[in-house]
């Protein structure tokens, strides 16, 4: 699914957020990605969701190279993932419904499968009663809740949170991850950047940890020289 | 994803095709809805649409009413025929008999030199100077009406007539006419440059509201971007606010116009009435209401394609 071959990102102004990193998450995957404050997680995040580019190494998303993608094909590419923010990222001028199905219009799917399909991811993380309320009247952990809903009412193959739990308290995030780890259950890939360990442990899933912009823990990484040499 | 990597219920082409409709559909009903919403903004920059394009939309109007009246004009142009004074009374009979049969003339009016004087005693104030003259200075006189047609055709017809021998001087009463279509036609180019200027305003105009809004929907347009909306789903309800705000401006342009036209169309029956002239305002025909909408139509999308264009890519997720 995800494929990362000596990648290093020098942010304009030239401070280095990721060092030669390489890694492999295979279809149906899950696992945590850690590090300290600035330790290059959103980066890598950023990269597989085509928010920013790798200075130099490769970058593959379904075998597809991100490194230089055409402008127009973007969308598509994005189309696959489903995104969740530390800050939601909703929509403060609609209700919960419309967000939530927002992903399935741009797409162009009929109303009444967005209607259908809306509701069922509503009802997936426990909200299905907030469909007509505004977001700003939601609690914190419903809003995010809000967020993951959007992220996966399209079905999409691999799911990617930056620090979705960083705002909420431990009975709630402990809610949202598991909604992952459901997700996963049923075929998912997913990604979840996050630094409470504590809950990562409880969760018993492999961990890639940054340092600095290095990779200096990987559980995943046996299966890294087996893509290696089928690449060359 | 990747051209084998087929997703799982990919909607069919043709609910793909309707949706896209209803897309389109439900943009032009969402940007009619921001409108609705923010009824001030809209309001005022439909308003300054609406007054700037009046004003060519108001002198075309005037051109064209010129035009009409000088058109009145031409058509009733008469060329005079001064006969010479040894020109007797029957050979002039003779000749005003000629002329009437000629193709170009609808028909002529003699004067004799005995009714000319008579007519200058009495409206010159000179009569007793007049009875003084041993001989009748005027001469007899042919009034010639032209068949409707071009300058051309009553420049010609003025030269057959001042060819022949019994005439002296034939004059043409239109060089003043032709001053003014020389006005008109100068004016009729700078209502061209205005209508350019204007239209560049115009477009400015829209330009600068559909960036402001550009501007106030960013964290939507970041959003949907980041789920995967492509460039022409983002652009959509842009441009469509743009043709909307042409749309109106063009209607409340044309409103402005036409109660100027009624302002003025009123005193002006009177004057009609008081002086029985026929003299009648034309205002916008079905025709120049169709092409002042579209063309302001037009400009509101040009207007937000400039600024969809300019500013949209600009925005990324970071
Ligand atoms: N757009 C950017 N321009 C310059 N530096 C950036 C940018 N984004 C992130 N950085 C820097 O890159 C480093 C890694 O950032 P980030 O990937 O956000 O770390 P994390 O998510 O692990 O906290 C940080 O030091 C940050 O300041
Ligand atoms: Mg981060």
């Amino acid at each position: 699914m995800i494929e990362f071959h000596n990648v290093t990102k020098r942010y304009e102004g030239g401070f280095e957020a990721l060092s030669n990193v390489s890694l492999k998450l295979d279809d149906g995957d899950m696992a945590f990605l850690t590090g300290h404050s600035g330790a290059g997680k959103s980066t890598l995040l950023k990269i597989i969701a085509l928010i920013e580019k790798p200075t130099r190494g490769q970058a593959l998303l379904n075998r597809i190279n991100l490194n230089n993608l055409a402008r127009h094909r973007v969308p598509y590419i994005r189309r696959n993932i489903g995104i969740i923010f530390q800050d939601h990222q909703l929509l403060f001028d609609r209700p919960v419904f419309d967000n939530v199905a927002l992903p399935l219009q741009i797409q162009g799917y009929r109303p009444q499968e967005i209607a259908k399909r809306t509701r069922a991811a509503l009802d997936k993380v426990g909200l299905l009663n907030k469909e007509k309320s505004l977001p700003i009247t939601l609690s914190g952990g419903e809003q995010q809740r809000v967020g993951i809903a959007r992220a996966v009412v399209h079905k999409p193959m691999l799911l990617l949170a930056d620090e979705p739990t960083g705002n909420l308290d431990p009975v709630l995030s402990r809610e949202i991850m598991e909604i992952f780890v459901d997700f996963n259950q049923v075929g998912v890939t997913v990604l979840v950047a996050s630094h409470d360990l504590g809950l990562i442990e409880e969760l018993d899933k492999p961990r890639i940890t940054l340092n600095n912009g290095q990779l200096i823990l990987n559980d995943l990484a046996d299966t890294e020289q087996e893509a290696y040499s089928g690449w060359k | 994803m990747a051209g084998s990597n087929v997703r799982r219920d990919r909607p069919a082409t043709s609910n793909r095709i309707s949706a896209y409709l209803l897309h389109h559909l439900k943009s032009l009903l969402f940007s009619l809805d921001k409108i609705y919403q923010a009824p001030t903004t809209t309001i005022m920059t439909v308003a300054v649409i609406g007054i700037t394009l009046s004003l060519p939309g108001g002198f075309y109007l005037f051109l064209k009413n010129i035009d009409a009246i000088s058109g009145d004009f031409r058509s009733s142009s008469q060329i005079s025929l001064y006969l010479g004074l040894d020109v007797s009374d029957k050979k002039a009979r003779a000749l005003e008999k000629q002329i009437t049969e000629m193709a170009d003339v609808t028909s002529t009016r003699f004067i004799s030199r005995e009714s000319s004087l008579e007519e200058f005693r009495q409206n010159s104030g000179f009569g007793k100077s007049i009875d003084t003259l041993s001989s009748n200075p005027l001469p007899h006189t042919i009034i010639v009406e032209p068949v409707e047609g071009d300058t051309f055709m009553v420049r010609n017809l003025l030269n057959t007539l001042e060819a022949m021998p019994e005439v002296d001087i034939a004059k043409l009463d239109t060089e003043w006419l032709e001053r003014l279509y020389t006005i008109i036609e100068i004016a009729k180019r700078s209502v061209i440059i205005v209508t350019i200027l204007f239209a560049f305003a115009v477009l400015l105009i829209i330009g600068n509201t559909i960036r402001l809004d550009i501007q106030n929907r960013y964290q939507e347009i970041i959003v949907t971007k980041l789920i995967g909306a492509t460039d022409a789903f983002i652009r959509r309800p842009f441009l469509y606010g743009g043709i909307w705000y042409g749309l109106l401006g063009g209607i409340i342009s044309w409103l402005i116009v036409e109660i100027g036209y009624l302002a003025i169309a009123g005193p002006l029956d009177r004057l009609n009435l008081l002086y029985q002239s026929d003299m009648n305002l034309i205002t916008f025909s079905f025709h120049d209401f169709i092409i002042l909408i579209t063309s302001s139509t037009l400009l509101g999308l040009a207007g937000s394609w400039i600024a969809v264009a300019r500013h949209l890519n600009q925005i990324e997720p970071t």
